[in-house]
């Protein structure tokens, strides 16, 4: 029988949300990946995409606005054997947890992380967010936003994640394929996925993604090649946002921070035994 | 009692830490009880540092008010160390680098070396000029070269032959050096003790308890306590330098929350940064542990000197309300075992444990005998491993104790929601959609009640939350807690010899305050607090828990220890 990831709570989002469409993306991984449940731990942070860790059965953790990477390294690191999948929002991950996520990637702490990127701080009632457009019109930026947006896919490449893809959440089937190969991959997986604030955010609307989204092709992207994948990422950029390319931007194969740490060449932290009081006793003798 | 305070100043870089630890375990190893400690200052290379080494035949609860060997390799020593110096002071000095004109006439003992010649002479690098010193210092105090021998050849084992017979040559000629004699008889008892400085204690007491994961962004004066765990990742333990203190604390609790033992540290600036994710260990009921190591003043502050300001910080920081425990160990021996029972404080009650440490007490080092490991006993608390719970688990069950029992990550059908907004037994949050609606604003009173109720549990079950006595008969009891209560001790037994009935109420356990039997103990004393900060914060506490007010203070915030003379001096004005 396959497992069942809902705890029965359901997801708070307004009525078509793009969270919604995450939602079944990532429980369709879970299913198709058959992870074991009892060995998934899902971490957010907080906004409206990171409730979400509420309507699933596993372990979880709703954490601190901006802090669900801190703490899923810490939790991977304590027990690698979980499958450690972090989810949140825009706001959440690029604004005030900008510095853990250059950091995560950096290290290559073998975690997906999952960021519905609506352009918008929808839980606090609709201000722009860092990856918010130039002239986007907000009730924090009445006159239109004259900040650069972000751009988390160039931002992860260029730190060091192993794993870079973007999806759409009105794509639920071929969003959850790109979940589930970041789940696989073995590194710091980043899923950026275009999930439309249907209640705040006017300007980037499900048919303003539709008329400019377009899937890659394997055949005309090669994943494994840097430079060509910092130029896919900025292609949204170059062409003043008219064609916003979908798909895997970025994939290599490097040691994850796990398999080089020399404490857990000896197996996951938790398995690990206690000191003995003669172990002790000798470090307690380097102080003579 | 006998003992003598060896200072060497010199500039930083010129070797004046290690020549100290060296000293000081050479003592150590021959018998005799050591307490140093150091001065430095923001820089890598020059200022002007101190090491202070006392050695004495009985217990000693300070490094000495005053200098009684100065050894100086610069100027700078001369100039600025004078006023620190004892009446008959010797002073070991390079006659190459230093002017001594304007100490002619004083009643001080001269004893110029030509240190670095001697260095040079000897095969060695100029650095090892603090080696001749130690050697002249070993014959002052009567330790024979054959213990020197042993540390150097342990120390310098991996440099290779060469290194370990220059030194020998150096600190054998600085022992032999004309105008060198024994000056001072302490005696060694001949059972070698440890030298442990409090952040290795801590580190110590820490990995015993079985710490698996420390988690910290370097500063001073906690950046010991990550050094301690760098060294040793490959025993089984794991270090993780984050971007900052706020990944520091998370991952803490994010690897608590899998189940490992984990503790973060840093100062009072990384502990601001810190505070937010406290909260959420109150809130999601996660064991950690906490240390933070005070220094001087708000913001950068003095980054290399010590205070005692951030009591009531610690005790309060954080939005809302929830059971956290404070400690603050009072010596070196201390920091280990409060330490090791900071994680099961923390397992027990499900909460966070803070480490109260200071510049002084986590970097300052002292003999210790050894510790008693047979002692620490790990006890992980209530943990919800049997798997198989029917329907969904209630992590956060309303228990008479306040405890709910806790599965971790990889338990078969015991999977919650740790979550940092309000919840229900099982983790729900009832923040967004729910909050407001009647059984709900109940749900927030039984969980906010049920997670407060440890306060109770702990202060039922454990004897820890009250102060220490000592002389219990005395008419007047200093008052102190944290690393203040060692120079505190030595201050009473001064007071006591000049005939003052005096005697010594010490905190270690600060959070939660057993307010009924705290002030059984202090009523109807005489009380004078002591403590190193401004608004006399423990007076504060014990004003807040007790309704006892303390008007007599003595307070310090120059970035400097008490001083025992200081102590002494003020207590005996306060009672004439």
């Amino acid at each position: 029988m396959p497992q069942n990831y809902s705890s029965g709570v359901k997801p708070i989002f307004c009525p078509g949300c793009g969270d919604f469409g995450v939602y079944a993306a990532l429980t369709k991984a879970f299913q198709d990946l058959n992870v074991d449940k009892d060995n998934l731990l899902v971490v957010t942070g907080i906004g409206c995409s990171s409730s979400i860790v509420q309507a699933f059965g596993c372990y979880g953790i709703h954490s601190l606005h901006g802090r669900l990477l801190p703490i899923a390294m810490g939790a991977k690191l304590a027990n690698h054997d979980l499958t450690v999948v972090g989810v949140g929002g825009d706001g959440d991950g690029y604004g005030i947890g900008s510095a853990h996520f250059l950091h995560t990637a950096r290290r290559n702490i073998d975690i997906a992380y999952v960021v519905m990127n609506n352009e918008t701080y929808g839980l606090t009632t609709g201000q722009a967010s860092p990856t918010g457009l130039k002239g986007y019109k907000t009730k924090s930026t009445p006159f239109g936003v004259i900040e650069n947006p972000l751009n988390p896919l160039s931002v992860a490449i260029s730190a060091g994640a192993t794993y870079v893809a973007r999806g759409f959440s009105g794509d639920p089937m071929h969003l959850a394929e790109l979940i589930k190969n970041g789940i696989t991959h073995k590194g710091f997986a980043l899923i950026d996925v275009y999930s439309p604030c249907v209640t705040f955010n006017y300007l980037n609307t499900y048919d303003w993604f539709r008329s400019r989204i377009y899937k890659m092709g394997a055949d005309s992207h090669n994943v494994g090649d840097k430079g060509a994948a910092l130029k896919k990422a900025i292609e949204d950029e170059e062409t003043n946002y008219e064609k916003l390319p979908l798909g895997l931007f970025y994939k290599t194969d490097k040691p994850t921070y796990e398999e080089l740490d020399i404490t857990l060449q000896n197996g996951p932290l938790i398995k690990q035994p206690m000191p003995t009081e003669d172990r002790i006793i000798e470090l307690l003798g380097e102080n003579r | 009692m006998t003992s003598v305070s060896i200072r060497i100043a010199a500039a930083n870089g010129d070797g004046v830490e290690s020549s100290g630890a060296l000293l000081g375990k050479v003592a150590a190893l021959y018998g005799m009880e050591v307490f140093g400690n150091r001065g430095y200052q923001s820089v890598i290379r020059g200022g002007h540092v101190w090491n202070q080494v006392r050695i004495g035949d009985e217990k000693l609860y300070s490094y000495g008010d005053k200098i009684d060997i100065l050894v100086t390799l610069n100027q700078d020593g001369i100039n600025n160390q004078r006023g620190h110096l004892s009446e008959n002071a010797i002073i070991i000095y390079d006659p190459s680098k230093c002017n001594i004109d304007g100490l002619n006439g004083t009643t001080y003992r001269l004893i110029p070396i030509p240190l670095l010649d001697t260095a040079v002479a000897a095969g060695g690098d100029p650095i090892m000029r603090n080696i001749v010193a130690i050697g002249a210092i070993l014959k002052i105090v009567g330790i024979p070269m054959s213990v020197f021998e042993g540390v150097v050849k342990k120390m310098f084992s991996k440099k290779g032959e060469d290194v370990i017979k220059s030194n020998m040559k150096a600190a054998t000629d600085g022992y032999n050096y004309q105008g060198v004699n024994r000056s001072y008889d302490i005696k060694g008892d001949g059972k070698p003790r440890y030298l442990v400085e409090g952040n290795v204690a801590l580190s110590l007491g820490a990995y015993a308890a079985g710490c698996k994961y420390y988690a910290a962004y370097p500063m001073t004066p906690a950046s010991g306590i990550l050094h301690w765990f760098a060294a040793h990742t490959n025993k089984g333990v794991l270090y993780k330098q984050t971007e900052d203190e706020i990944a520091a604390i998370n991952s803490t609790i994010g690897a608590a929350t899998a189940g490992v033992r984990a503790m973060c540290g840093t100062s009072g600036g990384g502990f601001s940064l810190m505070v937010e994710a406290l909260g959420l260990s109150g809130m999601t009921e996660t064991p950690i542990v906490v240390v933070e190591s005070q220094r001087t003043g708000p913001s950068t502050g003095l980054p290399t000197k010590t205070e005692q300001a951030d009591l009531l910080f610690v005790m309060h920081a954080s939005q809302g309300e929830f059971p956290r425990i404070v400690m603050a160990p009072r010596s070196v021996e201390e920091a280990f075992y409060l330490t090791a029972d900071a994680f099961n404080l923390a397992d027990r009650y499900q909460c966070p444990v803070i480490i109260l440490m200071d510049l002084f007490i986590s970097e300052h080092f002292e003999t210790v005998s050894g510790f008693d490991v047979d002692s620490i006993k790990i006890d992980r608390g209530k943990i919800a491993d049997q798997g198989g719970a029917s329907g969904r688990f209630k992590r956060y069950e309303l228990t008479a104790d306040g405890v709910s029992p806790r599965s971790m990550p990889g338990t078969k059908g015991m999977a919650f929601i740790a979550p940092s907004d309000e919840h229900n037994e099982y983790g729900d949050i009832v923040s967004d959609i729910l909050a407001g609606i009647g059984e709900h604003v109940a749900m927030r009173v039984k969980m906010h009640e049920k997670r407060m109720r440890k306060i109770a549990t702990m202060l039922k079950n454990e004897s820890v939350f009250v102060p220490v006595v000592q002389n219990e008969d005395a008419k007047h009891f200093l008052v102190t807690f944290g690393s203040t209560t060692a120079v505190a001790t030595e201050a009473m037994l001064a007071l006591n010899k000049r005939g003052l009935s005096v005697g010594l109420i010490s905190f270690n356990y600060l959070l939660p305050l057993d307010a009924k039997k705290t002030k059984a103990i202090l009523n109807g004393k005489h009380l004078i607090d002591v403590e190193c900060n401004f608004t006399a914060q423990l007076a504060k506490v014990i004003m807040m828990e007790t309704g006892i007010e303390i008007p007599d203070r003595i307070l310090k915030y120059d970035g400097e220890t008490l001083d025992c003379g200081e102590i002494v001096d003020k207590v005996t004005a306060m009672l004439k």
